[in-house]
């Protein structure tokens, strides 16, 4: 049973058809982007950066407050656009798709984790990561079957009808992992995943993120804690909008 | 087509999240739709039960009355009247009364002065005056030939003056009119046409010309004519009973004056519907202010939402569809309110249950109209809300 949900989700290439490269090339890559804020007073969050992220990578992005890592983290998630230079995931140039399109893509490539896990309060664990799946050509049986594997792969089946007042800060973010992973994203991007959870927790829900990666899935965490970024393969170290440091270490 | 469920789904799950806000909300197109609904209803409820009387009572009676040159005291019609009358050939039939004036009525010893300075007014009528009205009799019987030939102190109570003296029903009962006593023998049913013949008491003809002196010359004549002539029947008849003499006589068709209350009630309707109209505004912006509210209060769930790539219209379709199932779902409370309450006055009122089915869908459109202008406002904020800005990322 397990074994037959789980390979539903890794193979649902006839759910999402649009984008899966047939040889490696960057799953986003931002060139020479700036991130401008203000009218009169500009001001700067991103200048001039360059980044690819490939399939299998397991990045951190770290920097101080205010060095731009939320600016990066929206130009990243498709949430935001950037002042110049091209932002473009999967080949696609971002700034060239409309709101609908662009919100398509951001539905299909990237699954969000964020620090204040972000479930919405009156749905149950099921409805948020369903949350994932709407406005799809997915029957709503199949698409409650699909949220329901997603829960049971993070050990959180039994947890499904609970709203998340009534489930652990541990537990709240397992089901934003699942509402993350329930689409089969090929980027996982996370904003501090463990910051607002104790060290068993954290530990908890780090262990599940080193998992998440596949050969073709990206897992982008962008973290000011460095015991988090130390787990990645790759550390970007970022200060005053721009990018420092780039290190890989053997996986 | 799937889509749109999910919108639906998601819509209906938000509203029903926040059970107590929804039900404040609906407040608004409930009560508005409610009060249309009943204005209408109840009104035109009123006029049935006015038109269904009208049909009974018929609207072809004509009730004319001797005008008078002004100043005369007592003006009163020829004699013949009847006769002339009954000579036009759209009339079925005609009764005439005549009024005694000075007749002071007694229903009980003891109580002189008051009846004295509060008559009641004794009219001389003619024996088919009830099936001329079409008027049941209450109670016994009315006058008849009997009366006349037998020279029988007979009196017939309308139904108003019965209630009045306290008449109970074959009680045998004496009367006092100026020195003479006459026996009750009936009474006769409400007069809606005429309610001036509920409070009258009525002798035969020939006891008025014996006790009280008239001269057969009488003051009203009571005409059915054939149906469809009344109004030229009503305007020829002045002619018809004075042949061009100095008698001045005016008709009037009593149906008319109930017609036009019926039409009266049209103001009432079109005040109510105002303030029916007015009650879904004000609950509009109920319905604005507090989605508005809501859409800052929920500005997380947006941006998860975006995050999960719903769309920005995705986003404003769902606000609006909230707002339409507001004003959908008190609309339809609303309806049936309305429809509730006629029934309950209709019933208290034992009126005739008339509802605007037909009108349901304006009331309805008007309450869903309103309802999606209210929710045009918030749903555009939400959906141009910045997700990066309520995911308080970083």
């Amino acid at each position: 049973m397990r074994q037959n949900d789980s390979s539903d989700l890794e193979s649902p290439t006839a759910q999402f058809p649009t984008i899966r490269p047939a040889t490696v090339q960057p799953l986003l890559e931002l060139e020479g982007v700036s991130r401008v804020y203000g009218d009169e007073v500009e001001v700067f969050a991103l200048r001039e950066v360059s980044l690819r992220i490939m399939p299998g990578e397991f990045m951190s992005i770290v920097g101080p407050s205010g060095s731009g890592k939320s600016t990066m983290l929206g130009l990243l998630g498709l949430l935001d656009l950037p002042t110049t230079g091209i932002v473009r995931i999967t080949g696609h140039d971002v700034s060239a798709l409309d709101d609908p399109q662009r919100s398509r893509l951001r539905g299909d490539v990237i699954g969000f984790v964020f620090q204040q896990f972000h479930l919405i309060p009156h749905l149950s664990a099921l409805g948020n990561v369903e949350t994932a799946l709407l406005y799809r050509d997915i029957r709503p049986k199949d698409r409650r079957e699909r949220a329901f594997d997603a829960l049971d792969r993070l050990g959180l089946a039994a947890r499904a009808d609970h709203r998340p007042v009534q489930m652990s800060g541990g537990e709240q973010q397992r089901v934003a992992l699942a509402r993350a992973i329930v689409t089969d994203p090929m980027m996982i991007l996370a904003d501090e995943p463990t910051g607002a959870l104790d060290s068993a927790n954290a530990a908890h829900v780090l262990e599940i993120f080193a998992g998440l990666g596949t050969p073709e899935r990206a897992v982008v965490v962008v973290t000011h804690d460095l015991a988090v970024a130390a787990t990645a393969h790759r550390k970007v170290s970022m200060r005053d909008g721009r990018i420092v440091a780039d290190e890989s270490r053997a996986a | 087509m799937s889509k749109a469920r999910d919108l639906i789904g998601v819509a209906w799950t938000g509203l029903m999240a926040r059970k107590v806000r929804t039900f404040m909300i609906l407040l608004g197109p409930m009560i508005g739709v409610a009060s249309m609904l009943g204005a209408v209803g109840l009104t035109e409820s009123a006029k049935g039960a006015l038109q269904v009387q009208l049909a009974k009572l018929g609207t072809n009676l004509i009730i004319a009355q001797a005008g008078g040159s002004f100043g005369s005291q007592n003006p009163t019609l020829p004699g013949d009247a009847v006769s002339r009358v009954d000579a036009v050939s759209s009339v079925i039939s005609a009764a005439a009364t005549t009024n005694l004036s000075g007749v002071v009525s007694l229903p009980v010893l003891g109580a002189a002065d008051y009846y004295t300075a509060f008559p009641v007014p004794v009219r001389a009528a003619d024996d088919n005056l009830p099936s001329v009205l079409q008027v049941p009799i209450l109670d016994g019987r009315w006058l008849d030939r009997a009366d006349s030939r037998l020279h029988l102190l007979s009196v017939v109570l309308g139904s108003g003056i019965a209630k009045q003296y306290g008449y109970l029903p074959g009680e045998i009962r004496t009367i006092r009119l100026n020195n003479t006593n006459f026996g009750v023998v009936g009474v006769l049913g409400p007069v809606p046409l005429d309610p001036t013949l509920d409070n009258a008491a009525f002798v035969p003809q020939w006891a008025a010309r014996h006790y009280f002196g008239t001269n057969g010359q009488p003051n009203e004549l009571y005409v059915r004519t054939k149906s469809g002539t009344t109004e030229a029947t009503a305007a020829d008849l002045p002619t018809a009973i004075s042949l061009g003499g100095p008698d001045q006589v005016s008709t009037q068709v009593p149906s008319n004056v109930l017609a036009a209350q019926a039409q009266a009630n049209k103001t009432l309707q079109k005040v109510a519907l105002l303030a029916g109209l007015l009650v879904l505004t004000v609950g509009g912006l109920g319905i604005a202010n507090v989605m508005s509210i809501s859409v800052i209060q929920r500005s997380a769930e947006i941006g998860i939402r975006r995050a999960v790539g719903h769309s920005r219209s995705k986003i404003a379709t769902q606000f609006l569809l909230e707002s339409l199932f507001v004003g959908l779902l008190g609309g339809a409370i609303g309806v049936l309110i309305g429809i509730g309450a006629v029934y309950l006055v209709s019933s208290v009122e034992h009126w005739v249950v008339e509802i605007g089915y037909g009108q349901i869908p304006i009331w309805m459109g008007l309450a869903l109209l309103v309802a999606v202008i209210a929710g045009l406002y918030p749903s555009i904020k939400a959906a141009r809300l910045e997700p990066l800005e309520t995911l308080r990322l970083g």
